[in-house]
């Protein structure tokens, strides 16, 4: 992905509407008692089509944005996705992707190691309250919800993105030979 | 060449998560510092238009969630079920709007609040952490309407949390399921004070702890608020404000743990309105 200030604009608005998004819509509501958290989605897909260096500053970012508008302790949130986008990068650097389902694939796991690594931050900080193991429930749940909306996430993110995708030219219809005589 | 580029991605990468180790050994379990409190206030006005933007789409994933959950109910729920639906295809979200604010003008007038000093000030979610590891929800009103940091929120149900933290024109209301909540609270009638504290992970079961296991609570029982005023500290919640009802009460876990489960009133996972009781009688 060749990164323009024009591009850059792009990835800033899409970060912040997905963030939006996040917090005044999919956080608020609840389907089997559980939110879907689209952020580690929309972090993945970046990722995928800008490599690991892409995906991990707009991970960053997106987690330091976060806990802004939510007045958390700052650094948890970035730390976390910033390992998500990072590693959705990495992947992307080392693995051709042949199937339409590896990047739905890729954003149910790393939604799933996004719980597991944000729960990890927070018992290393310390909780004061016993656990429920509904938290398992939980991070499953949320990782199958990722699975669906990664379809409509990489494909918004991706088509937002089109002007940069080097490996990504505009198709173009070319015309059918003609045959001299017929 | 290609090294170079290889050194430059990997001292980037190192000064992210330096970044983010620094960032949170410096804000974890302080109050919020300016810039985040500047951030807030800029997207606080955005946070409000998606929000009002949003709540049709919002309603109608509930009424698909409340759908699926009813399917596995018995047939009362199933005819009770029908009925909300032919609200909300009705404009429920209105009726639901109006009946909140009912509820919160009740609880203004209810015993709890009528001898305190508290003023309430209606506000409106506009936004949640994603996370259950944090249950805190951000609210149209702040400092501009007189909430301060630790004033108590309720909504029509019972209590909700307190304020953690405020801007100008919006403010984080930590919820009774955040692990960092913890409220003094009495069981009536026994009078069995002990905390209130959540359980991480299940906003339905709340664990009231500390209790004194020689008195015995029953399950039924109402929680509220306890209120207490001592040497001149005060408890940040008046007495006498719903928490919950106790739901579990096993006499092993009373005796062994000196806790009960409480069920909270309010429906922590779908808030709309709230009321900060503002201006207490602890300042």
């Amino acid at each position: 992905m060749i990164v323009t200030p024009k591009i850059l604009a792009r990835i800033v608005a899409i970060a912040v509407l997905g963030v939006l998004l996040q917090l005044s819509f999919f956080s608020r509501v609840t389907f089997l008692h559980t939110s879907p958290d689209i952020l580690p989605a929309l972090v993945v897909s970046l990722a995928l089509l800008g490599g690991s260096m892409t995906g991990a500053v707009a991970g960053f970012s997106i987690g330091f944005l976060v806990d802004c508008l939510l007045v958390e302790a700052l650094g948890a949130s970035s730390l976390v996705l910033l390992g998500v986008g990072y590693l959705a990068g990495l992947f992307r650097e080392r693995f051709e992707i042949h199937s339409v389902l590896v990047p739905a694939l890729l954003c149910m796991g790393l939604t799933l190691f996004a719980e597991l690594g944000f729960a990890a931050v927070q018992l290393l900080l310390g909780v004061d309250a016993p656990l429920s193991l509904l938290i398992v429930r939980d991070m499953l749940l949320k990782s199958i919800y990722a699975f669906f909306l990664a379809w409509p996430v990489y494909l918004g993110v991706r088509r937002a993105l089109r002007p940069a995708l080097v490996e990504e030219p505009r198709v173009r219809r070319r015309s059918q030979p003609t045959v001299l005589g017929t | 060449m290609y090294r170079k580029q290889v050194r430059r991605r990997r001292a980037l990468l190192a000064l992210l998560v330096l970044g983010s180790f620094v960032l949170l050994t410096l804000t974890y379990g302080q109050r919020s510092d300016g810039f985040q409190r500047g951030v807030s206030t800029i997207f606080s006005p955005l946070q409000t238009v998606a929000d009002r933007a949003l709540k049709p789409a919002r309603d109608l994933v509930d009424w698909f969630d409340q759908t699926f959950e009813a399917r596995g109910e018995n047939e009362r729920l199933q005819a009770e079920l029908e009925r909300t639906r032919t609200l909300a295809v009705a404009g429920q979200e209105a009726l639901q709007e109006n009946g909140q604010l009912r509820k919160l003008v009740e609880l203004d007038r209810g015993p709890a609040l009528a001898s305190s000093a508290y003023e309430p000030v209606t506000g409106r979610v506009i936004a949640r952490s994603p996370t259950i590891w944090h249950s805190t929800v951000t609210i149209d009103v702040g400092s501009d309407d007189g909430v301060q940091v630790e004033d108590p929120v309720v909504s029509g149900d019972g209590l909700v949390g307190r304020i953690s933290s405020v801007e100008g024109g919006s403010a984080q209301v930590m919820l009774l399921t955040d692990h960092a909540s913890a409220i003094s609270a009495k069981v009536v009638p026994e009078g069995v004070q002990g905390v209130v504290k959540p359980e991480v992970g299940n906003p339905e079961d709340l664990i009231l702890d500390f209790i004194d296991s020689t008195r015995k609570v029953h399950r039924g029982e109402i929680v509220v608020t306890a209120g207490w005023r001592a040497q001149g500290l005060a408890s940040l919640f008046p007495p006498g404000l719903p928490v919950g009802e106790v739901t579990r009460a096993p006499v092993v876990e009373q005796e062994a743990s000196q806790q009960v489960h409480v069920r909270p009133y309010a429906d922590l996972r779908d808030l709309d309105l709230m009321q900060v009781l503002t201006g207490g009688s602890r300042r």
